[in-house]
């Protein structure tokens, strides 16, 4: 038996520790632990309910838009806000090129580069991997360095800078448009799709590759077009046993995502992406109620009030800290999300992966239909979502209607309750937030990687982080790569994890 | 060659992906050409050979020319830092024994510079800056640390930070041609933050003219009188030095949230705060409040009548005071 701590396993956002126990080759268990608090929720307690429109962008360097646009929604439904149609337009097109700077930096920065690893070197396409995707010398390595960042440009152009902007508010957006700002706005976007899409990422045409719908039509595009990256990561990640590589929940969740602008409601939106968890084993799709979520810290360095077996729903949470290694039998920061589904609790997965099948994407249901949920299909799944960004941004920038106002103004309600949940980079989002007197007397988040990446429940069952990496074959325990993949596959972001403490009042930042 | 180390403590990794968006030069280029070696970044190194590299470091096997680093220093719970561990150890240990060993030591953004939000109250972490505390000289290496080369930490505040700032203040650093007189009394390049968020405001003829936006969402008006904006007394860059080659936040409407400052996030955002007469409670940098009240007056009655009209857009113009 062979106890290894990887601390920290780098190149994810933030610091992770991970602990994992490998037998005869085998990982035999796995504990994902965050080891930083930040403690930013704490802070929210007693302030003005628009400062969280601040100061929660400020969570996550990488994905602060989705965090803003969960609170504008939660404000939004707080104060009953009317959005105009612009005004969603405007936050979805912000949202999107987030989301599409983050696939990318994902994809090239913090995943592919670990197929430079000594593991792979005697594949026959090892040369190619390294001319393509080695670290600051691969020829897609700086494609990707060059032309994330123009996504951001398309950010700053209604969100005044990327990252941390707050123009997203409840009612809209603070910005106000003209014709030249939509047109620069797409004329970047034409200028990625042309230049970095399709020539380095997809090895073709955008639309065609937008009508791909089968596994069929996948490999056909492969043969077509065998020089896009999506066509290498698809034919080497098979070879290397991807395909099979970090299997996890059977469960895939999604928030839902991109509300159509015409009928957006707060909590209730007509979304592009519909919400939901469906159940692998036999794909029943179940309908997605927040109610059912529920909280446990028996695992994470928290009690409650209430003793260590109960869950609580965000509008209720509790979380009081304990001092690191005061238990034996805690070991992360981070709390035990689940989901209560009739009497059993479950512990889904979440990201691109889940947010295009429980959406409906034909291509991708038809990729989790025949293999499954795993490190190959998650990274696929982020450049069909790439894809399919380009093509929302410049729908929404096509229907912007530039004579009519993208903000409006609502009524502040000083004793109010709210929520928005959405899909971040790294999969489902949400913010709770409860107001008393105009102020805020709660605020809490739930995250992607808490979601993917919490230890076990009081009940003895595991996160679904742990679930893929239960049984991965380890090569050479000395270069545990495997386990890097499958963790890195799930986009782990380290600085958002966040919690609440002292009966529901106050929260914390946790960076695993 | 210079080795440069990017470490993160309580961070979000906002200053990481700012600086990413570099792009002339972009971050890569910018080391290749000017010889910087990047000896490790928790998002960006291919390898995790961290704890070797802070080893060889701390034992002079391995020079340290440049410590960046991104995040408060958490030192809670008591003081213990346990809040943050980093490879096996509290990163204030850490800290504590690298920072005696480097050139120049950089803190990217606010956190780093002044404690930033983690720090504000009740700062449940018992984060700092490297070297203040908001605006007390101190923070975790004390009022009197200089790093070898004879420097106290450089801070880069913003939230964060712009990556032309951090590049122009390494170039400055590997050429030699920084001097302790190029830092204002926070130790901030006197080039990024001896202006106001105001320089290059597009909004200025409307400050010029006390003619205030009453509602967000709007191209016309000032955001510093009702809406909160903190650019008239808040130094920085950022409407000279724009953000990702395109905005600011003044320029899409959203007001400037002061994160350059040592007391960011003073809070109660979107709001001008004033006292009974009505006059803000944070007047422009410089400016008395007999004076301002003064130039208002005859501001306001000198407005040309087209600022007070949507400049492009017909329509009512009641959004406007």
């Amino acid at each position: 038996m062979n106890e290894k701590i990887i601390s920290p396993l780098n190149r994810v956002e933030g610091d992770l520790d991970l602990k994992v126990i490998i037998e005869n080759n085998r990982v035999i268990r796995a504990y994902p632990m965050s080891r930083l608090f930040r403690g930013i929720e704490i802070i929210l307690r007693n302030k003005y309910p628009m400062d969280s429109l601040v100061i929660t962008p400020r969570i996550c360097g990488i994905c602060g838009a989705s965090h803003l646009y969960a609170t504008a929604q939660a404000l939004d439904m707080a104060y009953n806000a009317y959005v105009p149609p612009n005004g969603v337009r405007l936050r979805n097109v912000m949202a999107l090129a987030e989301m599409a700077q983050n696939d990318v930096r994902h994809t090239y920065l913090m995943f592919l580069i670990d197929t430079v690893n000594k593991k792979y070197e005697n594949l026959p396409f090892y040369k190619d991997m390294v001319l393509r995707w080695a670290p600051y010398i691969g020829s897609s390595y700086k494609e990707a360095v060059k032309w994330s960042k123009k996504y951001t440009e398309i950010y700053a152009i209604f969100g005044g800078q990327w990252p941390h902007g707050s123009a997203m508010v409840p009612g809209g957006v603070t910005t106000d448009p003209y014709y030249n700002d939509i047109m620069k706005a797409k004329g970047i976007l034409t200028h990625i799709t042309v230049e970095f899409l399709e020539k380095t990422v997809l090895g073709g045409p955008l639309y065609q590759f937008l009508e791909i719908n089968s596994l069929n039509g996948l490999e056909q595009w492969c043969t077509d077009y065998p020089n896009g990256d999506l066509c290498k990561i698809w034919n080497y990640g098979k070879d290397m046993g991807w395909l099979e590589l970090g299997r996890g929940s059977n469960y895939l969740m999604s928030f839902g995502h991109v509300p159509l602008a015409e009928k957006y409601v707060p909590g209730n939106s007509k979304l592009m992406f519909d919400k939901g968890i469906i159940n692998l084993e036999n794909w029943e799709k179940i309908d997605l109620d927040q109610n059912n979520i529920l909280e446990f810290v028996s695992s994470s360095y928290y009690t409650y009030d209430e003793g260590e077996k109960i869950g609580l729903h965000p509008f209720d949470g509790e979380t009081k800290p304990l001092p690191p290694n005061a238990s034996s039998s805690k070991y992360t920061f981070t709390k035990a999300f689940r989901y209560k589904l009739g009497n059993s609790l479950i512990a889904p997965e979440v990201g691109a992966i889940s947010m295009l099948t429980v959406g409906g994407n034909s291509l991708m249901v038809d990729l989790v239909r025949r293999f499954k949920s795993n490190v190959l299909l998650r990274e696929i799944a982020r450049i069909i979502r790439l894809a399919l960004i380009h093509k929302i941004i410049m729908d929404e920038l096509n229907d912007y209607d530039i004579n009519k106002p993208a903000y409006k103004k609502p009524d502040e309600v000083n004793t109010t309750r709210g929520y928005g949940m959405l899909e971040a980079p790294r999969g489902s989002l949400g913010h709770w937030i409860v107001i008393k007197e105009g102020k805020i007397y709660n605020y809490q988040i739930v995250t992607p990687t808490q979601i993917n990446m919490g230890p076990e429940d009081p009940f003895g069952n595991l996160s679904h982080l742990s679930l893929s990496l239960l049984g991965t074959e380890v090569n050479d325990v000395n270069n545990p790569i495997e386990v890097a993949h499958v963790v890195r596959s799930h986009d782990a972001c380290m600085v958002c994890n966040v919690h609440f403490f002292d009966s529901g009042l106050e929260k914390m930042v946790i960076r695993l | 060659m210079k080795n440069l180390l990017w470490l993160q403590g309580g961070a979000c990794g906002g200053n990481t992906l700012s600086v990413l968006n570099a792009s002339d030069p972009d971050l890569f280029t910018f080391l290749f050409t000017h010889n910087v070696k990047l000896l490790w970044h928790p998002s960006l190194s291919l390898d995790n050979n961290i704890t070797q590299i802070l080893n060889d470091i701390i034992s002079d096997r391995l020079h340290l020319d440049i410590l960046i680093f991104e995040g408060t220093v958490i030192m809670g719970p008591n003081g213990t830092g346990m809040y943050d561990i980093f490879a096996g150890k509290p990163m204030i240990e850490w800290l504590r024994k690298i920072a005696t060993k480097a050139d120049y030591i950089i803190a990217v953004g606010s956190c780093a510079s002044f404690g930033g939000i983690p720090a504000s109250e009740p700062n449940p972490t018992e984060s700092t800056g490297l070297q203040f505390h908001k605006k007390d000289c101190g923070g975790f290496l004390g009022k009197n640390f200089k790093s070898r080369k004879g420097f106290p930490v450089i801070n880069l505040s913003g939230c964060p930070v712009h990556p032309e700032w951090l590049l122009t203040t390494l170039l400055l650093i590997i050429e030699d041609k920084l001097s302790q007189e190029d830092l204002d009394e926070f130790n901030r390049p006197r080039l990024f933050y001896s202006t106001t968020t105001q320089f290059g405001c597009p909004r200025q003829p409307y400050f010029t003219y006390k003619i205030s936006t009453k509602e967000l969402g709007h191209r016309e008006g000032c955001l510093y009188f009702e809406l909160g904006c903190r650019g008239p007394y808040t130094r920085s860059s950022c409407n000279n030095i724009l953000w990702n080659n395109q905005s600011s936040k003044t320029r899409v409407g959203t007001p400037c949230m002061g994160c350059t400052e040592f007391d960011f996030p003073s809070f109660n955002f979107f709001k001008t705060e004033k006292n009974r007469s009505g006059i803000p409670k944070r007047l422009p940098l410089g400016v008395s409040r007999g004076s301002y009240v003064t130039f208002s007056a005859v501001a306001k009655a000198s407005a040309p009548q087209f600022l007070l009209r949507p400049l492009v857009r017909k329509g009512k113009g009641d959004w406007i005071e």
